[in-house]
């Protein structure tokens, strides 16, 4: 490489205007107006760099020292649109090396994880470096080699940025995107025990339920390439499982309920399992017995579970007849005593079923 | 709750304290993150007015020079609005812009036709918007889209089928919606498809009810509402639910005085605005939606607001632009 940016803050002690190197540019500086709702002040480091930004911008330039003005700028200001816009042209237009682009960008894409924009420029980075790769050999993005060794690099990147905060939603956002685009088997294949390495250390992740969702049911498949019914039954038996641990925990329900409309099954195949977790903990008495298909509620659990009582009353309305008495029953119990807060809500559904 | 940040808690709103507050916005030369906010100057702009706008003292910022930044922040290469003045155009701020100008009857100042190209050349093949040529995209700009084109008359112009069938693939098992396909329900994602599908007459396109009962969902505990399951409470995200609720209908399925009492606990009543939640730094942002969604529970004192739109309700009436939305009645001062 000819030419090392620097993340070294000795580096930066010269302001652009004491910087030898540019002399010949002319400083643009900001218009501020004369309006006194919207005054702006800077420090003299930003002011500077944004200067010399506008100067570049103004004339066009393309050049190495581009790369390391708008690296300052975006280190000052994450949320500087148009200096990643401005880089990004740069890097194409010069070719830079892709891949050191990415890494370059890792440290800062950990400190600003919650900006939108350093995530969108890995994204288009890592596009650029696929097309780069694929022009000679045209194919998809999964039979192209250096594509698809750069996403498996992206990804385990993505798994660390994830580490420091595993909600972060660009975050997830990006790693969706990736899975898609390359629809790599290999990339896929680590994603369900990835999802449930995160459930294990915190059950109620709605992000990582929501990837679960994703990956099961959010990959295009030929018919035929996988069984269905199996895969409902592993996510029936896993999603079980993590309600028996931890019941009142909406994120579970709502991925049970996800799966069963998903593969168009009834809620009242589920009758047996739900209705321990629609009772107070000192009625059930059977604890003796142990039903793999249908594991009760852990010691100490916090019951009735507002979830499992909707669960119930939606299986009884749906049954209709005599059972719809059940449904408003338990509507009811839920409007005045378990979930006073959304009792407009049930007093809502009562209304509805008795109409 | 409020108690315990030691301030002094409130069950009124201070409205002459936050219209302070407002004025003396940016004046604070010792905030060191205020160039970082530099991107986010000209949608600052719309909410201090808007602010105002709702407890009625869209005076105290002075409308001349008002409109005279809106004009001042014109990226003519683009033919769209920058944040500020020598910013490149972006769809949020450019939004806002149109929004400012809306409120002042001052729409004519602008080329319109400059700004409804530059809003539809965002438009990408799948049906979603991006906010500048760098190319983020999200339904949120989708939602810019919709409204500037509404506001500025032009809505014959958008691509509806298009717009909406990107909107309806965002959609997610558990009935809301995200921020792009595949992305997680998030209660502003939901907020700007539901107000999306409203202003193109298409709400008639998704599950109302499983939608509204997963938003009726994000209220906890405190009164206060959250963006996603587990997540914290927040007075925005309050905000966002609350106008999707009332644009679906359905606000009386929230419990509106834990709600109140929440936002209301959220202010700083020493110096004015509303934080995110009690006990910590108000901004501009989340005084907006503080008083906005107060409005919507019909707090005493207040005027009504579109929450299609976050406009008056007065301005969206007068423009024939208003919905089949529904806020609780407005209180008198008991
Ligand atoms: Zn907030």
């Amino acid at each position: 490489m000819s030419h090392v940016e620097s993340n070294d803050p000795a580096d930066q002690t010269l302001l652009y205007c004491e910087k030898p190197e540019w002399q010949d540019v002319t400083p643009i500086p900001q218009y501020d107006g004369v309006n006194p709702i919207a005054p702006i002040f800077y420090t003299p480091e930003y002011k500077d760099a944004t200067e010399y930004f506008r100067a570049v911008v103004e004339k066009d330039e393309i050049s190495e020292r581009v790369l390391q003005l708008t690296l300052d700028i975006i280190q000052m200001n994450p949320a500087h649109y148009s200096a990643w816009q401005y880089r990004y042209r740069t890097i194409i237009a010069l070719k830079r090396p892709l891949e050191a682009e990415l890494t370059l960008m890792d440290v800062l894409a950990i400190q600003f994880l919650k900006t939108y924009q350093v995530w969108h420029h890995r994204r288009l980075v890592l596009t650029a470096l696929y097309e780069s790769s694929t022009s000679d050999s045209a194919s998809s993005p999964s039979s192209n080699a250096a594509g698809a060794a750069a996403a498996a690099k992206e990804l385990a990147f993505i798994t660390r940025a994830l580490e420091t905060d595993t909600k972060n939603y660009h975050t997830w956002s990006y790693r969706q995107w990736l899975l898609a685009f390359f629809d790599d088997e290999a990339l896929w294949e680590g994603e369900l025990p990835y999802v449930e390495r995160l459930l294990e250390a915190d059950v109620r992740n709605n992000s990582a339920w929501h990837h679960r969702f994703f990956v099961v049911f959010g990959r295009v498949r030929a018919k035929g390439e996988v069984d269905l019914e199996e895969v409902l039954k592993r996510e029936l038996s896993y999603t079980k499982d993590q309600i028996a641990f931890a019941p009142n925990n909406p994120s579970a329900w709502n991925y049970l309920r996800g799966i069963l409309e998903r593969n168009k099954k009834p809620y009242s195949d589920l009758q047996t399992f739900v209705e321990p977790y629609t009772v107070p903990a000192s009625s059930s008495t059977d604890e003796g017995i142990v039903d793999l298909d249908n594991p009760r509620p852990g010691p100490g659990a916090q019951l009735p579970c507002v979830a499992a009582l909707e669960f119930l009353a939606d299986i009884h309305e749906k049954a209709g007849g005599e059972q719809t008495k059940q449904a408003i029953e338990i509507w009811k119990s839920l409007a005045n005593e378990h979930d006073t807060m959304r009792k407009k809500y049930w007093e809502f559904r009562v209304k509805e079923a008795s109409a | 709750m409020s108690s315990s940040s030691g301030k002094p808690s409130s069950t009124e709103l201070n409205i002459p304290l936050h219209v302070k507050y407002i004025q003396t916005l940016g004046q604070n030369k010792d905030d060191l993150m205020y160039h970082m906010t530099s991107h986010l100057r000209m949608n600052a702009i719309y909410w201090g007015l808007m602010a105002l706008c709702i407890m009625n003292r869209k005076d105290a910022l002075d409308r001349d020079e008002t409109i005279e930044f809106v004009l001042s922040c014109w990226d003519d290469e683009a033919g769209a609005f920058g944040a500020h003045p020598g910013h490149d155009a972006h769809i949020l701020s450019t939004l806002s812009a149109i929004q400012v100008l809306t409120i002042h009857d001052a729409v004519d100042k602008i080329d319109v036709s400059r700004v409804v190209k530059f809003i539809l050349s965002l438009q990408q093949p799948s049906g979603v918007f991006a906010g500048d040529s760098f190319g983020e995209i999200d339904t949120r700009f989708s939602y810019i889209a919709v409204q500037a084109l509404s506001l500025l008359g032009h809505l014959d112009k958008l691509d509806v089928e298009k717009t909406v069938a990107y909107v309806l693939k965002c959609r997610n098992f558990d009935g809301g919606f995200g921020a792009v396909i595949g992305a997680e329900s998030h209660s502003g994602q939901v907020f700007v498809c539901v107000a999306l599908l409203a202003i193109l007459d298409k709400l008639d396109e998704i599950d109302q009810d499983t939608l509204a009962w997963w938003l009726a969902e994000r209220q906890l505990p405190n009164g206060g509402l959250n963006g996603r399951p587990q997540k914290l409470e927040d007075v925005c995200y309050s905000f966002w639910v609350l106008s999707a609720i009332s644009i679906l209908d359905k606000l009386t399925w929230i419990d509106a005085d834990k709600l109140a009492g929440f936002i209301l606990s959220a202010q700083d009543l020493e110096n004015g605005g509303i934080a995110d939640r009690p006990g910590d730094q108000p901004d501009v942002f989340h005084t907006i939606f503080g008083v906005a969604g107060l409005s919507l529970l019909g707090h005493p004192g207040l005027e009504d607001v579109d929450p299609v739109y976050c406009l008056p309700a007065s301005l969206t009436e007068k423009l024939g632009l208003r919905k089949a939305w529904r806020a609780l009645p407005r209180r008198t001062v008991s």
